[in-house]
């Protein structure tokens, strides 16, 4: 379970979070959506601690994770798996090698035993026989994929995924989104994803959370997006023609 | 002046963390040998094509320079070997590595980090500084003093070759000239020199990387500062090495 209280964020001054509150379970993909700039992806950046927060507290169960030192940090990390918007494949890796990455050095594994995982992995996001190539001769659906595997490696507790769609054509994009919700369910991981796709939220958005100017304006389900009173969260989720026409329908 | 200040804060920062303990030693060996090949290995060439033309033509100059019927052939051999050994194996090489070795790093560390590898990495709870520059510090500052002395023996042999190709002076004035009042403290002067010039050279060029912003474009000035920064620092640390070791 990921928890946080009264979070803030400042860059240059500038309030980027304000005071955000929330709580994600196991077992849920949680989505946080918002319009670009609205600091989704600080707010995502905050909570795997590539930002330090000004103020408020994260907690990883019962673990207050932007506390910790350094060294105990890294043990939480070792639990996350993340998935970035540009896949962040290593360039100097191959396929397998990059997904062997995070077992070289937190695993005693033999080589037989990593290839084995690293089989299992790509199996797990339908991937065959792309284990020599190097991400740059792969599609990008196929690099999320590699990504989702390779976030997947040591079984983590928490995955995050920032804008997993972006790039993609709207087929691909529910196969990676089915894809992480079958994964966090089957494994029991809390999934947080930060997404601006409507399609992704009205797939798999067991919880959603809208954040407009650094404020997390509303919280809810997929199921009860729709018919929200917010209208803020409203204009952003029937921004389109298309949308509005269905917004009048219901 | 503050931003200059602010820079070296830093880069000694990041070189606290650069210099930790390696999260597993095994990982660390195979990246020393792939850095070794890319940073060492693959300047041989360039090194030793520079290093023959420049004996050469070294030998050409001095020789020519050389009028007065009073001093002794032989110490075309002997200049060109002090020239090469004081000065060019080391300092010279150092500067053409600074451009080819020093903007390679910078960009290859640079365009991981606008492309979020080094996010990745972080996430992952890799460390990431010491993973990517340690075993290129390391493999730089061990092995280039090795390219230094493969420069100064192909200097020497491309002095030789315009000797036997121009006939400006004998075969054995040279070697007379080369074997003459010859100091092994200048070889290992001039090795310590590489050591500590390749260090900057990967040293900077890593930081520079490591914290390049603004997409390709910030990754292209990146890796300027860090060919621009790297040689001028190799010309202060030449200065004060010179002035420790030869005083």
């Amino acid at each position: 379970m990921i928890t946080v209280k009264n979070l803030n964020k400042y860059f240059d001054g500038v309030h980027v979070l304000k005071d955000i509150n929330f709580e994600y379970s196991p077992g849920e993909c949680s989505l946080i959506i918002g319009a670009s700039g609205s600091g989704k992806t600080v707010l995502l950046k905050s909570l795997v601690g590539l930002h330090n927060p000004d103020s408020g507290e994260i907690w990883y169960n019962d673990r207050l994770f932007n506390k910790l030192s350094f060294r105990d940090k890294k043990e939480i990390r070792k639990e996350i798996g993340m998935l970035f918007q540009g896949s962040a494949l290593f360039d100097f890796a191959t396929v397998q090698e990059n997904i062997m990455f995070p077992m070289d050095f937190f695993t005693d594994w033999t080589y037989a035993q990593k290839l084995k995982r690293v089989n299992f992995c790509l199996d797990r996001v339908s991937l065959k026989n792309v284990n020599n190539l190097y991400p740059n001769e792969i599609s990008g659906g196929m690099q999320k994929r590699v990504g989702i595997a390779r976030a997947i490696a040591l079984n983590p507790k928490y995955l995050f995924c920032d804008e997993p769609n972006s790039g993609l054509d709207p087929q691909t994009s529910i196969v990676i989104d089915r894809l992480i919700s079958e994964i966090t369910k089957e494994y029991n991981i809390t999934t947080v994803i930060n997404t601006h796709d409507m399609n992704s939220v009205m797939e798999i958005g067991d919880k959603v959370g809208f954040i407009h100017k650094g404020n997390l304006l509303w919280e809810g389900s997929k199921d009860n997006i729709l018919t929200s009173q917010s209208k803020e969260l409203n204009d952003f989720v029937f921004a389109t023609e298309l949308a509005k026409k269905l917004k009048s329908a219901i | 002046m503050k931003n200059t200040l602010e820079h070296i804060g830093q880069y000694f920062l990041l070189m606290k963390v650069v210099f930790s303990k390696p999260d597993k030693k095994s990982v660390f060996r195979k990246q020393f040998f792939v850095d070794a090949e890319k940073l060492v290995i693959d300047s041989i060439p360039i090194v030793a094509i520079i290093s023959v033309f420049i004996g050469a033509v070294i030998v050409i100059q001095t020789a020519y320079n050389i009028e007065s019927p009073l001093i002794p052939k032989m110490y075309v051999g002997y200049m060109a070997r002090e020239s090469l050994v004081l000065e060019f194996c080391s300092t010279m090489i150092a500067l053409i590595l600074a451009g080819k070795v020093g903007s390679n790093i910078s960009s290859e560390i640079g365009s991981m980090r606008i492309s979020e590898q080094i996010d990745a990495m972080e996430i992952m709870g890799v460390n990431s500084a010491n993973f990517l520059i340690l075993p290129k510090i390391a493999a730089s500052t061990l092995l280039n003093p090795l390219l230094m002395l493969m420069s100064f023996i192909l200097g020497l042999f491309g002095g030789a070759l315009i000797i036997g190709i121009t006939g400006v002076i004998t075969l054995s004035q040279y070697t007379e000239g080369i074997q003459f009042s010859f100091r092994v403290y200048y070889v290992i002067y001039s090795m310590i020199k590489m050591s500590v010039f390749s260090f900057l050279i990967t040293s900077i060029s890593s930081y520079f990387g490591y914290y390049a912003r603004g997409g390709s474009l910030g990754v292209g000035r990146s890796s300027t500062k860090a060919i621009v920064v790297s040689s001028v620092a190799i010309l202060i640390f030449n200065l004060i090495i010179t002035q420790l070791m030869l005083n």
